[in-house]
């Protein structure tokens, strides 16, 4: 033990005394080495050896050049300590699955807000289906490209096919609190918009945005430029510059030919035969088409600006407060007929809203005591050229006679919607939240009465309660039960809603942004 | 409104002449080596506060108004604040403190670190497979981080790069001084059950053997049949529980009631205001005390 013991003290003064030899152009290698001695010689300290080290020449606390040595060389490395694997980039797969029921009641689209929903788009919107279902596989990578780029590309995964949720690249050099992000990426306007499905607290969306932007939230390609004043309290400030495909705010349809086949039988007389002939039943193929007359406009076709502040509250309290805003040129819708009618709007659309976090940290292990409160308004307001029209001539759209009145119209929506939710920790490991939504505390909308679609009606306000319960073994797996009361603004219309989800990551552990 | 002017050119005449290097420190006992080995010559601020797990914080927007602001983020890395530092540094629109930066310093990358190597398998729990994290229970582990420390402000300030590394000496001296005096203290002690594997950098200066973990594995918390698989192993032996401020008493609670043992909870983090060496000294001083109150 003894002898060991003054190897070890050899061991580190030989280190040290040959050190500076090295000074000056120490190698890595070189760098590792030494530290290894030091480093042995300390885990394997004892009372003899630490006074031995302290005595000697290497460790005089008069004599600064070792120290001075010790700081160059293991100074000299600007690394991280991390698992990541060389040059791989961060990956993780996210596995969402849900068991969906409608217990009571039929869920529908709420009175005002059915644009978009019932069209199957194709995509993927983060509607439920009854029953059993992986909601999706999110599959995300992460690294830094380059002294100038972070990049972070997320794809998810579903039984019939790829989306490409996210991929941007963001910039990690430019002064003055500037930061650039290019590619597709959910927008940062207000605040859950930019999450993801395991960032929710609840199995699903709140309806603000699935109504006001679409299913997909606000995800757009474009390039957003943030910028972050050094001041003592968090103060962010951006601008999107975004291609305008959002289905509630920005859907640009485009200008193209409304078309439509007819094959009908039409009565031909054979000129041999005379008039004598009976005739036959002929198909006889029509084709109808004329422009839709949709105003053309380029990208960007929508804009948007948000500010968030935060103040310092100490270390247990963080509230931030955000306010933001969007202009599309372009929203525009179709919906075509089996008649052959077509019924287009066409116009422009603006939003703009607030959001409000607060969160408490209340000292417990796996979020025990914690909570936290957020909320969102947003309010959309579109005018719209509204058109019913149809084939007079195998070339002309002409408005339809329903209603002189109400088949041409310009017409201005305004809508808007609430929701405010909070989530407790009421036990190491367990959450159990509620949701209030609101939609359409104003809604000046228009919709399909047998006298035509394009006159106005002012609807009522539809609700939606939600209680979640959470348990998390790890903060890779989590597990939630919730319950939706629908009441919505048609009489009578109620609905009840079970879900059970699962949200499990795997791989590297995700940071986890406000 | 001229007064006005005048106050406001006054007060940006004050933030130029500040010329202090700013470091926003990930944890109390970064925030305190900051200031020890810095002086006057730093700003400190301290992103995470002392009685929180530093492991599972979440970037908060104060966070990242500190990284806007600093020079030089001193953390203490090996994956300790991967929960939050990564996703707080993309928020933070700072070039000078992104990971590869002289403003990006990591304590973990100046020592050697104990049991790395670990598979990277999270069925071992919330494993560290770059090595245990918590360095900063070893006070010599500290003084070598402060030497690279000191280096690293010496790069940023260089009209007071001499002085870092005298006020790192000083406090390589100190924490020498107390080892010494504590290995004295702390020999053949039995032991200690720990909650987590945050003190083991301390035991090991001591060989000082751990008993158990109150965890049944890293970031899982107690459970009643790991408990009594405990208390099974452990009776007849004589040991403490240590456990932090920030870690539940239960566990501790049942093996003092099934094998008698005294417990301890204790800080592992300085106060996030600490700027001398004394308060971090005493800090470690109370766990030396505690693993030898028990013989």
């Amino acid at each position: 033990m003894k002898l060991s013991q003054t190897i070890v003290g050899l061991m580190l003064i030989s280190g040290l005394s040959v050190s500076p030899l090295f000074a000056g152009d120490a190698t890595e290698a070189d760098d590792s080495d030494l530290r290894m001695d030091q480093v042995l010689a300390q885990a394997e300290t004892t009372p003899e050896a630490e006074q031995q080290r302290q005595a000697g020449p290497a460790r005089d606390p008069l004599d600064p050049q070792p120290a001075r040595m010790r700081a160059m060389q293991v100074g000299g490395g600007d690394q991280e300590v991390t698992s990541g694997t060389a040059f791989n980039p961060a990956i993780s797969v996210i596995l969402d699955g849900v068991y969906y029921n409608e217990f009571s009641g039929h869920v529908e689209d709420a009175p005002g807000f059915d644009f978009g929903h019932d069209h199957g788009h194709g995509g993927h919107g983060h509607g439920l289906e009854s029953g059993f279902q992986i909601r999706e596989a999110e599959l995300s990578f992460s690294g830094t490209v380059d002294p100038y780029f972070d990049m972070f590309v997320m794809a998810a995964l579903f039984e019939n096919g790829v989306e490409l949720e996210e991929a941007y690249v963001t910039t990690r050099s430019l002064p003055a609190g500037l930061q650039i992000k290019a590619g597709r990426f959910l927008s940062d306007v207000g605040y859950i918009n930019k999450q993801h499905i395991h960032d929710w607290q609840f199995v699903d969306a709140p309806w603000v945005i699935d109504n006001l932007f679409g299913e997909e939230g606000l995800r757009e390609n474009g390039i957003q430029l943030t910028w972050m004043p050094a001041t003592r309290s968090y103060t962010r400030f951006g601008l999107e510059l975004l291609h305008g495909e959002s289905e509630g705010v920005a859907n640009y349809v485009g200008d193209g030919r409304h078309e439509m086949v007819t094959v009908l039988p039409r009565h031909v007389v054979d000129p041999n035969v005379g008039p004598d002939d009976p005739g036959a039943e002929e198909p006889v193929r029509n084709r109808w088409r004329d422009d839709k007359g949709l105003h053309q406009t380029s990208s960007p076709r929508l804009i948007t600006a948000f500010a968030k502040w935060a103040p310092n509250l100490g270390y247990d309290h963080a509230l931030q407060l955000g306010v933001f805003g969007g202009v599309s040129d372009a929203h525009q819708m179709e919906e075509t007929h089996s008649s052959g009618r077509l019924e287009t709007w066409d116009g422009d659309a603006k939003f703009y809203g607030f959001d409000l976090v607060y969160k408490y940290d209340g000292g417990g292990i796996h979020g025990h005591r914690s909570f936290q409160f957020q909320t969102e308004y947003i309010r959309r307001e579109m005018n719209l050229h509204y058109q019913s029209r149809q084939f007079t001539d195998f070339g002309t759209l002409e408005p339809t006679t329903r209603n002189p009145d109400g088949d041409v119209v310009d017409q201005e929506w305004v809508q808007d919607g609430i929701y405010a939710q909070a989530v407790y920790g009421f036990a190491p490991r367990w959450n159990m939240g509620l949701r209030v939504d609101a939609l359409g505390l104003t809604n000046d909308a228009y919709e399909d009465q047998p006298d035509g679609r394009g006159l106005p009606v002012s609807l009522g306000s539809s609700k939606r309660f939600a209680l979640q319960t959470t348990y998390a073994p790890t903060e890779f797996s989590r597990i939630r039960a919730q319950l939706n009361y629908n009441d919505f603004a048609h009489h009578d219309d109620e609905a009840w809603e079970f879900m059970l989800q699962y949200n499990i990551s795997l791989g590297v552990h995700g940071a986890h942004a406000f | 409104m001229k007064r006005v002017i005048i106050g406001m050119l006054l007060m940006l005449a004050a933030v130029a002449a500040s010329a202090e290097v700013r470091v926003a420190a990930t944890v109390p006992n970064m925030g305190m080596l900051a200031r020890v080995i810095g002086g006057d010559a730093v700003d400190v601020t301290v992103m995470a506060p002392a009685d929180r797990d530093a492991h599972y914080l979440e970037a908060r927007p104060s966070m990242m108004a500190a990284l806007r602001r600093a020079d030089v983020v001193v953390a203490v890395g090996a994956e300790l604040e991967v929960g939050w530092l990564p996703a707080a540094l993309q928020g933070a629109n700072n070039p000078r403190v992104q990971v590869g930066r002289t403003g990006y310093f990591e304590g973990a990358a100046h020592i050697e670190l104990i049991e790395a190597g670990a598979a990277a398998d999270r069925a071992g729990g919330d494993v560290h497979p770059a090595g245990n994290p918590h360095f900063y229970m070893d006070p010599q582990r500290m003084a070598e981080v402060g030497f690279a420390l000191a280096e690293r402000l010496g790069r940023l300030d260089s009209d007071n790069a001499e002085r870092f590394l005298e006020n790192a000496e000083r406090f390589a001296a100190m924490a020498d001084e107390r080892v010494a005096a504590w290995l004295e203290r702390a020999e053949d002690v039995p032991g200690a059950v720990l909650y987590h594997k945050d003190a083991n950098y301390l035991t090991r200066l001591f060989d000082a053997p751990i008993l158990g973990y109150l965890e049944p594995l890293p970031g899982i918390p107690p459970t009643a049949r790991h408990l009594r698989g405990l208390v099974r192993d452990l009776d007849g032996r004589d040991g403490i529980t240590l456990y932090t401020d920030f870690q539940p008493s239960r566990g501790a609670d049942f093996l003092e009631r099934e094998l008698g043992w005294p417990s301890r909870q204790l800080p592992n983090q300085v106060s996030t205001t600490a700027d001398d060496a004394e308060e971090y000294f005493e800090m470690i001083d109370r766990w030396v005390e505690a693993l030898a109150s028990v013989r």
